[in-house]
């Protein structure tokens, strides 16, 4: 029970603590009450990990992921074969979210992570080494530095690759061995030097589509990776509901009490979808509408009326907040967030709707 | 006597609940079946138990004069429905639909009638949805009924049903449905002492268990069908893909060849033959599918139907399977089956390959015994003996009688919308003269189905196009419409003069408040009454009928048209020189010659009418020959402004007339146009011109010759030659030289002028 002390002293403290230690209570219940078989090398079983990550009311367990449900069972069972999991999705589709709480789920362990990055080099993949110890005694294991690949490998767990696609080619393809013969060599060791991998091991890697995509990821790799599109929340309600949840607990977390007004959030989430299909006659804009977007915007623009004037948010504060958190520096993207505020906004009806159309000369330009 | 009833809640087109219906009938031996189906078919039943290949479907119409409303009620093998109708006539029982007939108002806007277990979306059925962690109602039934053990079954449904007609409302339509269907049941419970069970959608179980415990409990009678509305049906073939939901809107479950193999071998049997099916067709169109891809989707079909607490795969396992395997790319839309509703367009290519090969290409076919309409007869018919029953691009000289009544065929077979013939050339309704038609001929599945749909509208292909004709035609309000649809009645030879046809041309051309719509209208009619021996119309009646129609329509809008003077409306003197010609070449049909010249003598001298028409009436009353002084008339409308475009008009009607005389209106003109200034000249000019361009340049010509000569003689070409010289630079040289005269006026330097 460290770990549940551990959890609730950080909580404060730690701005974000992984999944492991945020759901340490529903993880160590879910493990307790879990009769199903697991997977070698797994902490839950499969149902208890998509419960886990689905949610089920009756035993106290959240939803933690708005999606189809569909997703999960296909995403957990690629892991519990061979084949690596390959999270491709807009950005701001919760696809770095769902990597996290699979692994909380699948290894208790989220954290070994690799940023992927134009710079990112084998290094910090898979191992390097303590330059003073390799001096004094040479290519020893003492001198050998872990990075999360080798250590995902060692220990059997669940290793997360975050954007990969911005990763050189040359670089995303040093997963290859790793992924298909389950091995990592160190050639610089002496006696021996490959590092086969324990039960538990696998990758999720993510990469988001308006990047360079995974078009150009060799074919080699492709065929190790399963992959799983994840789309925008369909369904308005749901994703209403959820821009709510997470906007008032930023908030709260942000020192505002007052929760966002569900009419302005209404407005905001329905601008945001307007915007991301494109419905609003001028094309989609070029900056991600996501939902995570979405909860930015909402927690700006309830910081900004509490503090700045020290009370709840209207629809027509939005109208800044959006200019700069959504539009971005685009110039294009402000002027369709210009055309939408005057052919769309008026025609709807409501007084927030209303308010956002008289904001619209707070847009800068 | 309630407890000798059993109200079996099914889904349409549920394996599961087929099965459970034959395992019902099986211990109950009911003494009668009763089914939700259309209750004016059951003295057909017999139909029903011909040896029919399925999917085959109720086809139901309702038509009136209007229109023709469709219904459906599609069976497969797995149709609970069907299987209580098999199961149900082999046990001995009496068999029986009891719902309302297709036509009723509560099938109003229902084109498939099991499809409203898929239109009841409901809190509850989310809810569960969420519960079982599934992603819709399909994926739903399947964990529930579909692939989970069949023991407890009837209860799990029972409550699911009643969970979903707990939350939803049930509507006028449903209300009127359930109470016939409840009449139904409390009858024949009285007319009986064995038990009676009924197999309906399950979303009317509960309230028919309600409904049934009490009311009255005579036989229903059956419903009279609204006045002038003629009702029946037809069993036609039916296909896979009008079954699935990807397909379209108003089907059942999905992937019906899918449910066909689960219900003829069980899931894994059904699972195999599809991965197979479906590595066929990718592999067929170039998507390349490994071994190891096979051994991945299979690996995972089976841990996910482990992981769903499926004893065996499922459908969306097996889907969820194949696409985590086969895709290796970001997908543009949401795989199909996690949502509802058909495909979208951006679908990945191996998704659509996966969703056709659950889909299936079955054609269901019905046992040669099976009532017909007459129409699909007499089509076979025709088109064995016209040899049209062939494949391929067919090439028709409409001046050869053979390929002429070959051609109407086609045509009518167009008109119906039959699939698999296409007209790829030949002529139009304009004045082109090719007698060269060009088709592409390609069987069809469909074209059955759809001639036995087209049944309603008459018993041989000619009479249905017919119909197809007069619907349209009372649909269609429009002149110009209305004249392509004669057309297409001259190109099926069907240019008869029906009641319906002649009464909504009529209406059609009294509806007409524009003479430049009549017009052309009556000018094609009469070419085509005149002169059509290619497709026969010559001395049609139909084409008679609007001839007539138009010539008076004319008539009356002309002398009521009253406009000051404006630019010549071509449009209107089209219509006077078509009226012209219709009283000249078909004067049984018009007016006497002698009211129309005296009506166009009113409209000439009428001083409200526009000027072009007052000129084209004059023309009209001169060709018709009626003594008319041109040259007179034209001195009443010397103003500039109007004497241009009442020459139009004249023109445009009397040319010949015009010709003819040696001295007259040309000549009167000409003085007329000599005493203009040059202000005045200006102003008439454009007017003049056009006019005058209704001369063809030889008869222009002739005109020029004659001026000259009148004048004293020169070369007549010099009139009628094109300028060398750019007209803008004579204009601006002729102003500069104003110019020039004026200023010399000014400052008395005119030489030979007295200082």
């Amino acid at each position: 029970m460290t770990n549940d002390l551990v959890s609730t002293a950080a909580a404060p403290k730690v701005q974000r603590p992984p999944a492991e230690q945020r759901y340490a209570t529903e993880l160590a219940k879910l493990a307790a009450e879990d009769e199903s078989p697991r997977p070698p090398g797994w902490a839950l079983s499969l149902q208890a990990a998509r419960t886990f990550i689905v949610g089920d009311e009756s035993r106290g367990i959240s939803r933690k992921f708005v999606g189809d449900p569909s997703l999960i069972d296909r995403a957990l069972v690629t892991l519990a074969t061979n084949r690596g999991l390959m999270l491709v999705g807009e950005p701001g589709t919760a696809k770095s979210l769902l990597s996290e709480l699979i692994a909380a789920a699948v290894s208790g362990d989220s954290t070994l992570t690799i940023q992927g990055g134009a710079s990112t080099t084998e290094d910090q993949i898979a191992y390097s080494w303590n330059y003073s110890l390799l001096v004094s005694e040479g290519p020893t294991e003492r001198a050998l530095v872990p990075a999360p690949l080798l250590r995902g490998m060692a220990e059997g767990r669940v290793v997360r690759f975050e954007e990969i696609t911005r990763c050189p080619l040359e670089v995303q393809d040093s997963l290859l061995s790793p992924l298909s013969d389950r091995v990592l060599a160190i050639p610089e060791l002496e006696g021996d030097s490959m590092v086969f991998a324990r039960e538990g091991f696998n990758i999720i890697a993510t990469a988001n589509t308006r990047d360079r995509g995974v078009n150009e990821m060799s074919a080699a790799l492709k065929r190790r990776f399963n992959f799983e599109t994840v789309f925008p929340i369909a369904d308005f309600k749901t994703e209403l509901d959820l821009v709510e949840a997470e906007s008032s607990a930023a908030l709260a977390r942000s020192g505002v009490p007052a929760p966002p007004s569900r009419d302005v959030l209404e407005v905001l989430v329905r601008v945001f979808r307007d915007l991301r299909t494109g419905d609003a006659n001028s094309g989609r804009p070029q900056a991600v509408m996501s939902t995570a977007e979405a909860v930015s915007v909402a927690h700006a623009v309830g910081i900004k009326a509490w503090y700045l004037r020290g009370g709840t948010a209207v629809a027509g504060d939005i109208v800044d907040c959006m200019a700069g958190a959504a539009a971005k520096d685009n110039a294009e993207d402000l002027a369709r967030l210009r055309r939408y505020l005057e052919q769309k906004a008026p025609k709807r009806k409501g007084p927030h709707w209303e308010s956002l159309y008289q904001a619209r000369n707070l847009l800068p330009g | 006597m309630i407890e000798r009833l059993h109200v079996q809640g099914v889904r349409h087109h549920s394996p599961a609940c087929a099965r459970l219906v034959a395992a019902r009938i099986a211990e109950l031996r009911p003494a009668a079946v009763l089914i939700e189906g259309p209750a004016d078919f059951n003295h057909r039943l017999g139909e029903l138990a011909l040896e029919h290949e399925l999917p085959v479907a109720i086809y139901s119409y309702a038509s009136t004069d209007l229109s023709v409303r469709r219904t459906w009620a599609p069976m497969c093998d797995y149709s609970p429905e069907w299987v209580a109708l098999t199961e149900g006539r082999r046990s001995g029982a009496e068999v029986r639909f009891i719902d309302l007939p297709a036509w009723h108002r509560a099938f109003d806007g229902v084109e498939n009638r099991y499809s409203d277990a898929e239109r009841r979306y409901t809190d509850a059925t989310d809810l569960l949805c969420r519960e079982f962690a599934v992603d819709n109602v399909d994926a739903l039934w399947d964990h529930l009924v579909e692939v989970a053990e069949t023991e407890g079954l009837a209860e799990r449904l029972d409550h699911y049903f009643d969970l979903v007609r707990g939350e939803a409302d049930a509507d006028g339509h449903d209300n009127a449905r359930e109470a016939y269907m409840a009449q139904w049941i409390r009858s024949t419970l009285a007319e009986t002492d064995g038990p009676v069970l009924v197999v309906c959608g399950g979303f009317h179980a509960p309230a028919l268990r309600r409904l049934a415990e009490s009311g009255d409990a005579a036989p229903p009678a059956l419903p009279e069908p609204p006045e002038n509305t003629e009702t029946g049906g037809y069993l036609v073939p039916y296909s896979f893909k009008r079954l699935d939901a990807f397909a379209g809107y108003q089907s059942g479950m999905p992937s019906p060849e899918y449910y066909q193999r689960l219900w003829e071998a069980g899931p894994e049997e059904a699972a195999a033959t599809l991965v197979q099916r479906i590595t066929l067709r990718l592999r067929e169109r170039g998507l390349h599918v490994s071994t190891s891809d096979l051994i991945g989707a299979r690996s995972l079909t089976e841990g996910l139907a482990r992981l769903r607490g499926h004893g065996r795969p499922g459908r969306t396992d097996l889907l969820d399977g194949l696409a985590s395997a086969l895709i290796s790319d970001d997908l543009e839309q949401p795989l199909p089956w996690t949502r509802r509703g058909s495909l979208t367009a951006g679908t990945h290519p191996v998704v659509v390959e996966m969703t056709a090969a659950l889909t299936g290409e079955r054609v269901g076919r019905l046992h040669p015994d099976t009532p017909r309409p007459p129409l699909v007869d007499d089509a076979e018919a025709e088109m064995a003996r016209l040899g049209l029953d062939g494949e391929g691009a067919l090439r028709l000289d409409l001046a050869k009688p053979k390929d002429l009544e070959r051609s109407r065929a086609l045509h009518c077979m167009r008109l119906l919308r039959l699939p698999g013939v296409r007209r790829d050339s030949g002529p139009t309704a304009g004045a082109d003269v090719t007698a060269e038609e060009h088709w592409s001929l390609r069987p069809s599945a469909d074209r059955l189905p759809v001639l036995i749909e087209s049944g309603a509208l008459g018993a041989t292909l000619g009479d249905a196009a017919q119909t197809v004709l007069e619907q349209r035609a009372d649909a269609e309000g429009a002149l110009d419409a209305l004249a392509a649809l004669l057309f297409d009645a001259a190109l099926c030879g069907r240019a008869h003069l029906t009641d319906r046809l002649g009464a909504s041309v009529e209406a059609a051309v009294d509806d007409s408040g524009d003479l430049g719509e009549v017009g052309p209208a009556l000018a094609t009619v009469l070419a085509l009454w005149r002169h059509d021996h290619l497709f026969g119309t010559a001395g049609s009646d139909l084409y008679a009928a609007v001839v007539t129609a138009c010539a008076h329509r004319i008539l009356w809008l002309a002398e009521g048209l009253h406009a000051g003077p404006g630019p010549a409306d071509l449009g209107r003197l089209s219509a006077m020189r078509a009226l012209r010609d219709a009283v000249r070449h078909a004067p049984g049909l018009t007016p006497p010659a002698r009211s129309v010249a005296a009506a166009a003598q009113r409209i000439a001298t009428d001083g409200l009418a526009p000027p072009d028409l007052r000129g084209a009436a004059l023309g009209l009353a001169w060709a018709l020959g009626a003594p008319a002084n041109a040259a007179e008339a034209a001195e009443g409308v010397a103003d500039p402004v109007r004497l241009g475009d009442w020459l139009a008009g004249l023109f445009a009607v009397a040319r010949e007339e015009v010709l003819a005389e040696e001295q007259g209106v040309v000549s009167a003109v000409d003085e007329l146009v000599a005493d203009l200034n040059e202000d005045e000249f200006l102003i008439a000019l454009p007017a003049l011109r056009q006019a005058f361009a209704m001369f063809p340049p030889r008869e222009r010509g002739l005109i020029a010759e004659r001026l000259v000569a009148a004048r004293g003689g020169g070369d007549a070409r010099d009139l009628t030659r094109k300028l060398a010289v750019n007209p803008v630079v004579m204009a601006s040289a002729m102003a500069l030289e104003a110019r020039v005269e004026t200023a010399l006026a000014r400052e008395d330097l005119v030489f030979g002028g007295e200082s």
